[in-house]
């Protein structure tokens, strides 16, 4: 199960940074950005996991917990990307009041 | 035209299979060896320590909870930004919401939606949930408010600076309470060693700060994300429509 | 919970992903977002993290969806299709 996990998240990973770098639309830029932070939570989340282990709830019925380090950083990291998402949008918003455009070639063209 | 962009293209794709393979070369050859260091501690210290039965929020409020300060002002300075970057418009009427059945039965269910909020947050420290989780949820309650009701409904009932008043409000009390610790002769935020009461595990009243740094950290949450989406909603505005909506 | 599952849902995973990056429409990438958030929130659970699993429910498919149908309706009301302009 863990190098099922693992390796999902590293392919889910590639394929952000596939559409950061060759996307021209600047919303899919967001989007492979939102991609790669999904992959970055589940390996984490992932590296906290023991198999056959319980949620780190007192008492542990039935076993040995998990990690609940990894659980701690994800559950902050979650809320700040979607801050973070928040502020690349509203960056979008404005440069499309700016240029009329959401197509990052164009906007380079116009700035040179 | 369409020879460098496919070139392009190229480039990205080998570099994320070249990305790819190297992350999986280093996570194959790192093996499994039991929990051990901070972790460890944790686990077992957290009845001992603070009183929770949830070790994550244990972890988050009592262990790290500077940390957790650090993230919660990130929160604030991303809801700064936004607002600054639409700092000159105003809210207007966008549309008129949805279909009168919806908007009663979303009256209906908002009670229940609230309640569930508020129990998440409440009892962040003895089941999974707590402040951030709690907090969202009201935030998504403001933006089916929005989307049910037309954006000028919820701005005209709880104005932006009642919801920047939470905001704050919610960190003075993080801060307040950490500071606690401090006139008490511990570090910041200390928790049962300050005076609090650890209660009985399992119990409402337990865990010393926890339920109250979670309060704070669901105002803080809560208010921030809903602020973020309004500030975004009202450059939505549509000047052409004219009558007002109705409730 | 059975490896098979889980498998299934690893690849169901990497189905939305690979729809949220290369579809034309910016509506049903968006939507494949959502979609990507509810399916790591279940692998969550699978992997004995509730709390992490709450939050990504919540906040990657109700607001992370809606900030983004926000900003995507603002930038196309201006005239010109973000649609058209995606590949090319």
């Amino acid at each position: 199960m863990l190098p099922i996990s693992y390796g999902t998240a590293i392919i889910v990973f590639c394929i952000g940074l596939y559409t950061i770098l060759s996307k021209r639309n600047l919303f899919k830029t967001v989007i492979g950005l939102s991609l790669m932070e999904g992959g970055v939570l589940m390996l984490i989340t992932s590296s906290g996991y023991v198999p056959g282990g319980v949620p780190a709830l007192l008492p542990f019925a039935g076993g040995e917990p998990v990690n609940p380090l990894p659980h701690s950083f994800t559950l902050t990291a979650i809320v700040i990307g979607a801050a973070d998402v928040a502020l690349a949008l509203a960056f979008i918003i404005k440069i499309h009041r700016r240029y009329g455009t959401v197509d990052i070639d164009k906007i380079r063209g116009l700035r040179g | 035209m369409k020879s460098p962009r496919n070139l392009q293209r190229l480039g990205a794709l080998a570099l994320s299979l070249a990305l790819g393979w190297w992350l999986w070369q280093g996570v194959t050859i790192s093996p499994f060896q039991g929990i051990t260091g901070p972790a460890a501690r944790y686990i077992h210290g957290t009845a001992r320590d603070t009183g929770a039965a949830n070790v994550v929020a244990a972890i988050l409020f009592d262990y790290r909870g500077f940390d957790t300060l650090g993230e919660a002002s990130v929160i604030y300075t991303t809801v700064c930004g936004v607002a600054l970057l639409f700092a000159k418009r105003r809210y207007r009427r966008s549309s008129h919401g949805l279909s009168f059945i919806v908007k009663r039965s979303m009256a209906l269910l908002v009670p229940f939606i609230l309640l569930y909020a508020s129990s998440i947050i409440v009892m962040g420290h003895l089941s999974p949930g707590g402040g951030f989780q709690g907090g969202s949820v009201m935030a998504t309650v403001t933006i089916l408010f929005c989307v049910i009701y037309g954006s000028s409904f919820e701005a005209a009932r709880v104005s932006p600076k009642v919801k920047e008043t939470i905001e704050s409000s919610g960190a003075l009390l993080f801060v307040l309470i950490g500071l606690v610790g401090l006139v008490t002769g511990g570090a910041f935020l200390t928790n049962i060693a300050a005076g609090f009461p650890r209660g009985t595990m399992g119990q409402l009243f337990s865990g010393g700060t926890i339920p109250l740094l979670n309060i704070a950290v669901g105002m803080k949450v809560g208010a921030g994300l809903s602020t973020l989406f309004y500030s975004m909603v009202k450059i939505l505005e549509d000047p052409t429509e004219s009558s007002p909506p109705e409730v | 919970m059975s490896i098979t599952f889980f498998a299934f849902l690893a690849a169901f995973l990497i189905v939305t992903a690979l729809t949220a990056s290369e579809a034309r429409d910016m509506l049903s990438a968006v939507i494949a977002l959502s979609v990507f958030g509810i399916l790591m929130a279940i692998i969550f659970v699978i992997l004995q993290a509730p709390d992490v699993a709450l939050t990504q429910a919540i906040i990657n498919s109700g607001l992370v969806t809606s900030l983004f149908l926000v900003a995507y309706s603002q930038t196309r009301k201006r005239g010109d299709d973000p649609d058209r302009e995606n590949d090319r």
